[in-house]
């Protein structure tokens, strides 16, 4: 007989398989990161206008596409997971079966997070193709450790994708999760201004701002990537953590959220 | 059966190839009948600045400064294309007004502070629009990235070009105190104050440029400088042996070979001789064949064929 946390992992890792499964099976998916491999090759002939930089515009760009599309790939998969088990009514046979609705969402979110690992690699592995065909090879450690990062962002992305889209339609769902991926890179910039311009209030807004929504300039290492540096393992992990903690936070109000939601 | 491949293939792929041609057809139009943009609108200033921009380009700053990095290479690039003057001499391109040279080179480094190639290339070719704005761009180089000798060796190079010896030399210090830095540097911070403005001080610079960088733009540069070099002591060493054959002979070579048997006892800087080609001429070091001006009795360039610019 199993005790209640193995048969709750066993349905978190039964759903996070499906939606893994389910993930890859879908076209845009191949589309995306054959757009982002054709990127990277176009990089290296856009290297060859850029008088000996070849490597350092392979890594910008080729990190930059990886970063965008993968925010995509997060955004649109992440919006449509939940909302298609709901719209095609899949979530009553799930939900008929020992699986509770936390431990479909943490599935759920799971499952994606393994598909924009399995996706990061195949991007970074063209990137890193890329420079070895430049005479790049020493960047190529830099460039993994940025990988890593980005997909740390990501997950955060992911989580906010899965929270809007347990209480809104797939469209506002992406429309909002685009705009904490804006004011994530900004959040910093925009309390340096309101530190300088700003009012007693505006500072206060912006500093809540700050610290509510995830800062995702943490994560961003694609241009001192770029001119040869490394993060320090501290870095990393102080990111990681960090991502860590708002997964953990934006799961857990999607978890509250879809518990309360009514199906019928 | 016919009619069905007639239907799923051939018709598709005649409608495509049909509207392709078409396409095809219009875009010459399309591009002739655009309204062209006014003579200096790709000298109007930039709409956006590169500190700025900093922190809004979600992380993505290194690209935006790659951007403008390629924006500077293609601008001055187009304005020699654009150049009447076939000849354009490198040491001075103010002629060519590329005011935005600067601008473009200062947001890319502003986006990117690390960005060494930037650096690099505005220390060779701003000091030939303004020597000013290139001190300011290799000094902003050399504060952020205080480790980087090779910023030092560029900042030191504009002082050796605005003539400036004694900073030269302090800059060439500075860089040599670097660990891991050349010691070409050292060289350099010895030698600028006494041998500041000789040819073999220019020799040496550009001969470290060009082993020693990994950048092209700096490279080409480089070896256009040292091409140059070449050309100044071959010039003088020709000029003195038509001198010396005008003071035998009462009247000037009526051609190089007439001087040839002296020329060649002629002892050339770092051990180089004179170059003939394959039709026997004597030739520049862009391989292009001399001239000789027998009025003045002095070697010429032919600026036709020569990539040599003539005059520092």
């Amino acid at each position: 007989m199993q005790s209640g946390s193995t048969n709750y992992l066993n349905g978190i890792l039964a759903i996070a398989k499906n939606a893994f499964r389910e993930a890859v099976r879908d076209r845009i998916l191949y589309n995306l990161i054959v757009f982002v491999l054709l990127i990277t090759v176009g990089a290296i002939f856009l290297g060859e206008l850029t008088a000996g930089q070849e490597a350092r515009v392979i890594v910008n760009l080729g990190l930059s596409a990886t970063l965008i599309f993968g925010t995509f790939i997060s955004i649109f998969v992440g919006v449509s997971l939940v909302w298609k088990e709901i719209e095609k009514k899949t979530v009553y046979s799930i939900f008929s079966k020992p699986i509770g609705r936390g431990e479909f969402i943490v599935g759920k979110y799971l499952g994606l997070c393994a598909t924009l690992l399995a996706n990061l690699v195949v991007m970074g592995t063209g990137v890193t193709l890329a420079l070895l065909y430049v005479g790049g090879k020493q960047l190529i450690g830099g460039v993994w450790a940025a990988v890593l990062l980005i997909f740390l962002e990501l997950t955060i992305i992911t989580a906010v994708a899965i929270m809007f889209s347990s209480f809104s339609t797939p469209a506002l769902s992406a429309l909002l999760t685009f705009f904490v991926f804006i004011i994530g890179h900004f959040s910093s910039s925009l309390l340096e201004v309101a530190t300088t311009v700003g009012t007693k209030t505006a500072v206060g807004f912006f500093t809540a701002i700050y610290y509510v929504l995830p800062n995702l300039s943490h994560f961003s290492f694609i241009t001192e990537t770029a001119n040869g540096m490394l993060p320090t393992g501290s870095m990393i992990g102080s990111a990681a953590l960090y991502a860590i903690l708002f997964d953990v936070v934006l799961t857990t109000i999607t978890v509250v959220i879809f518990s309360r939601r009514n199906f019928k | 059966m016919a009619n069905s491949a007639l239907q799923n293939v051939v018709l598709p792929v005649a409608i495509i190839a049909g509207c392709f041609a078409a396409i095809i057809g219009l875009t010459g139009p399309l591009d002739r009948g655009k309204p062209k943009l006014a003579d200096g609108f790709t000298d109007s200033d930039l709409s956006m600045n590169g500190s700025r921009l900093k922190g809004f380009a979600l992380g993505m700053e290194g690209l935006l400064a790659d951007w403008y990095w390629v924006r500077a290479l293609q601008y001055i690039g187009d304005k020699m294309v654009a150049s009447k003057d076939a000849n354009i001499d490198v040491e001075d391109l103010t002629s060519l007004n590329p005011r935005l040279l600067y601008p473009l080179l200062q947001n890319a480094t502003d986006l990117d502070p690390h960005f060494i190639g930037a650096y690099s290339y505005g220390a060779l070719v701003l000091p030939a629009i303004d020597k000013q704005k290139a001190i300011e761009l290799a000094t902003k180089g050399v504060n952020n990235n205080p480790n980087e000798w090779q910023l030092y060796q560029y900042l030191g190079f504009i002082y050796w070009k605005v003539g400036d010896y004694e900073k030269a030399a302090e800059i060439y210090k500075k860089g040599a105190e670097i660990p891991g830095s050349s010691s070409f540097m050292k060289l350099m911070a010895a030698s600028m104050k006494t041998e500041g403005g000789s040819r073999t001080t220019a020799r040496t610079i550009y001969a470290q440029m060009l082993s020693e960088s990994d950048d092209q733009a700096v490279q080409i540069t480089a070896d256009r400088r040292l091409k140059q070099l070449d050309w100044f002591d071959e010039r003088d060493a020709i000029n003195q042996t038509l001198s010396a054959f005008n003071e035998r002979n009462g009247r000037c070579a009526n051609s190089f070979g007439e001087i040839a048997p002296m020329l060649m006892q002629v002892k050339l800087p770092e051990g180089r001789q004179f170059r003939i080609d394959a039709g026997k001429r004597l030739v520049d070091p862009t391989d292009a064949p001399y001239k000789l001006d027998k009025d003045k009795c002095v070697v010429t360039l032919d600026i036709e064929k020569t990539r040599i610019a003539p005059e520092n």
